[in-house]
């Protein structure tokens, strides 16, 4: 059999200190001067799927809970479900490893078309509010919520996980694959001045954890 | 603010997310006995209202649902739906 190789659809300009090679990926572990955030993470290698169906809220997958209403968002076991409309949900495997794809028509696995990127630490949200209108400190929503909106003017879905008045917390976002380049550009460049680096999947890793308790 | 509309799933958003769908015209017309001008008015042919009108949006930089609103084409504003369509 001929070995594939996945790429990315992001590239950060610099080198990283650890890599891990994972089901045919390139994983970026650790960035030399990761610095002490906010941070930019790549995870293009985590599993995403698309779920529609008509009888979307009563399905489970990975045996969780489709939330009721568009916006909300299920997040345990390293998985994220986060209902879009009446009849779609997005998956996130956010774990080292993800199941097999369910045998069910309405699943697409959607991980090598769109870019996935996690931007999280102290001002976090000061940087996104330099590139989206969308209110993330808004005190009337809890996290994790969605939101489907623009992000420096891209179609995105950008899941808040952990919000503070202090704009510190973190969101993960996701849009077309082609956006990529372009994305990362515009975020690095807006969070330069609040010391933005681009960092490992470590860091992403603690963070998640801290957040599942 | 520029006109601002209210999606069903995302709620209040600025309107430059938006797509504008025409105005809703109703229902598709019956093909039995359709003219071709009957149904190339039904196509084509607008009432371009003066005041508030009901139209069809997607909001294509969120959710992509397509629903209808309420519009003041003289001051271009969502409105509430008018008390004689209610």
């Amino acid at each position: 059999m001929t070995e594939i190789k996945r790429e990315s659809p992001v590239q950060f300009k610099v080198s990283p200190l650890k890599v891990e090679a994972r089901d045919n990926w390139t994983v970026a572990l650790e960035y030399d001067e990761e610095g002490q955030g906010p941070w930019l993470v790549d995870l293009a290698h985590k599993t995403r799927w698309d779920l529609q169906d008509r009888k979307v809220g009563e399905l489970t997958p990975c045996d969780l809970a489709v939330p009721e209403a568009p916006g909300e968002c299920t997040f345990a076991d390293n998985t994220l479900i986060n209902r879009m409309n009446r009849t779609q949900a997005s998956i996130f495997h956010l774990g080292a490893e993800a199941p097999g794809l369910p045998d069910f028509s309405g699943y697409t696995d959607v991980t090598e078309s769109t870019v996935f990127l996690a931007l999280f630490g102290p001002k976090a949200f000061f940087i996104a509010e330099k590139l989206t209108a969308l209110d993330f400190l808004d005190p009337a929503k809890k996290a994790p919520f969605l939101y489907q909106g623009p992000f420096c003017h891209v179609p995105c879905q950008i899941v808040t996980l952990e919000k503070a008045a202090d704009g510190s917390g973190g969101f993960l976002l996701t849009c077309s694959r082609g956006y990529g380049d372009s994305m990362v550009h515009a975020i690095l460049e807006a969070g330069s001045a609040l010391g933005l680096r681009p960092a490992g999947e470590n860091r992403f890793n603690t963070w998640i954890q801290g957040l599942q308790g | 603010m520029a006109l601002t509309l209210t999606c069903p799933v995302c709620g209040k958003r600025n309107g430059y997310e938006f797509r504008y769908g025409g105005e809703d015209k109703g229902p598709r017309p019956v093909e039995a006995g359709l003219t071709p001008a009957a149904w190339c008015d039904y196509v084509h042919m607008n009432k371009c209202t003066a005041g508030v009108q009901k139209e069809w949006w997607c909001h294509r930089d969120g959710c992509g649902s397509w629903f209808t609103t309420w519009r003041d084409t003289t001051q271009n504003l969502e409105v509430a739906k008018p008390e004689a369509s209610k």
